[in-house]
């Protein structure tokens, strides 16, 4: 049997990454150039690459890194960018790298609002330049019964609700994705209700694995992945990562998450990675690794039990799955 | 175009249509391009393809009520087989491409979850209808009984659509298209049966 393989291109036709972006930079330069020439006076739009600049700037530098998935070996970039659940862009795994390009994702800004003394609606840049960002490698594990180890680069959740000072009120937090059915035909179906929102318990929400991610391998976000700003939530499925964040409110009554909502049987408002409690339709007992093959079991809280599980201390996660 | 010859190019056609899947199929496996997942890519590809020649097969029937032309009974066989390899493929393809000849997970899987019993319950309510599909066989049959027999093929496509819709996560477009079809098509048989008998 033929085995698996990609067609190699060879090194000499790899564009280097210097000369890519000086021709970049030359043809946008000839085009600002061509457009003040022809349009005096027309507005040069002030937030093109507002954040995306700064942001490849700061990846770029060496960031600290920290491994977080037990020294396994992160999943090759093309199987993380060409393997998705992204149903803004359609329900098929290569919908999202096919039709990444109609997610716009600069400008971009973030609303921060509810129980928060610090509210307000905020461009990303001015978000990212408040928050040290790190790399961190998890395991990430989709209720699909796959899983991958991604190689994440962005910044705990709780620095930037920090910031915003929580009120006593805060129990939940509230994530809520870009809503664009214009561009992005996943949204023009009614797969789900959209926008796609998320929701974490407060004290999952500031629990320190709980990453707003940024960048992967070393890259600002590919659109398929939830550029500009997405959830990582490493212990749970992962639907429960929310991907192109546009709200982030803090409320004391829960409302249902997008998948709950969909369908409370299957998808859990906990949805803890638990290979004891099987989807209903299918086991959870074992995963596939995307670029292996054979199965792995699956681990507690995706192998951060240690680390989570007093969260749910004293809970029947048969019941609340 | 005399008679022997459409019909002969009609049950060209049908070879091509059913067999070039099968091309195509080797030719992405070959170069990479079935995506991160190639197996995946490779059962589903082969469930599909199964499922639309089997609802194909049932409309050969009402194609020649409604066009009198001989050539969709020709090739009525011909199809069916086809479905009937596409979906074993599919069923292999599974076996091996997705659970890795893992026997104990297939059997755990074949009993305990119910898209793979009715997927399995199809197939195997095909397999008669495989073998009592030559002509040697049919004849010693009797057409009365092998007339009963090959109903089954509703039941069969019934419980592949059902296989589909269960295994669906959120998108029901096709599940719904596939269930409309085989509807129609039911609908239709029971009909024409209903007008036969009078």
């Amino acid at each position: 049997m033929t085995r698996y393989r990609y067609s190699p291109i060879p090194e000499s036709q790899v564009t280097p990454r210097e000369l890519f972006e000086s021709r970049r930079r030359f043809l946008n330069t000839g085009l600002a150039l061509g457009a003040a020439a022809i349009a005096p006076g027309l507005l040069w739009p002030r937030s093109s690459h507002a954040w995306q600049g700064p942001l490849e700037a700061r990846i770029d530098a060496q960031l600290p890194s920290h491994d977080l998935a037990g020294g396994e070996a992160p999943t090759s970039l093309r199987d993380i960018t060409t393997y998705n659940n992204f149903y803004e862009l359609g329900t098929g795994k290569r919908d999202p790298e096919i039709y990444g390009h109609q997610l716009v994702t600069d400008p971009w800004s973030l609303t921060i609002d509810g129980e928060v003394d610090k509210a307000g609606t905020f461009a990303l840049e001015d978000i990212l330049k408040h928050q040290d960002l790190e790399e961190r490698i998890y395991r990430l594990r989709c209720v699909e019964a796959w899983s991958k180890v991604v190689p994440w680069i962005g910044f705990p959740l709780a620095n930037l609700l920090k910031r915003h000072e929580p009120t006593s009120r805060a129990r939940y937090v509230v994530f809520e994705s870009i809503h664009d059915p214009d561009n992005l035909r996943g949204q023009r179906r009614s797969v789900l209700d959209w926008p796609y929102r998320e929701v974490l318990r407060i004290d999952e929400a500031v629990h320190p694995l709980t990453l707003l991610a940024v960048g992967l391998y070393g890259e600002i976000l590919p659109n398929q992945s939830g550029a500009p700003i997405r959830l990582v939530v490493p212990w749970k499925y992962g639907f429960k990562s929310i991907k192109s964040i546009v709200r982030i409110s803090l409320v004391e009554e829960r409302p249902p998450s997008s998948w709950e909502e969909r369908n409370p049987e299957e998808y859990g408002f906990y949805a803890n990675v638990n290979p004891a409690v099987d989807h209903p339709r299918w086991s959870q007992a074992r995963e596939r690794r995307i670029g292996e093959s054979g199965r792995r079991e699956t681990l507690m809280f995706n192998g951060y039990a240690d680390e989570v599980a007093h969260l749910y201390a004293g809970m029947d996660l048969q019941r609340h799955y | 175009m005399d008679q022997r010859t459409a019909i002969n190019l009609f049950r060209l056609l049908v070879l091509v249509g059913c067999s070039a899947p099968a091309f195509w199929l080797g030719w992405q496996w070959f170069y990479g391009d079935l995506g991160a997942v190639p197996g995946e890519a490779v059962v589903h590809f082969t469930g599909k393809t199964g499922l639309i020649l089997l609802l194909l097969t049932i409309t050969f029937s009402p194609a020649f009520r409604f066009t009198g032309w001989v050539g969709f009974m020709a090739a009525r066989r011909q199809i069916g087989l086809w479905a009937f390899f596409w979906l074993v493929a599919h069923m292999l393809a599974w076996m091996g491409l997705d659970q890795y000849w893992d026997w104990p997970w297939i059997r755990r899987e074949m009993v305990e979850l119910p898209y793979i019993r009715y997927g399995v319950a199809a197939l195997l309510l095909l397999v008669p209808l495989a073998i009592t599909s030559f002509a040697r066989v049919r004849q010693a049959m009797g057409w009365t009984a092998w007339h009963w027999l090959h109903r089954l093929i509703y039941v069969a496509a019934a419980l592949g659509v059902t296989h589909l819709w269960i295994l669906t996560r959120a998108d029901y477009l096709l599940p719904t298209l596939f269930a409309a079809v085989l509807a129609a098509l039911t609908l239709f048989r029971l009909i024409d049966a209903a007008i036969h008998r009078q």
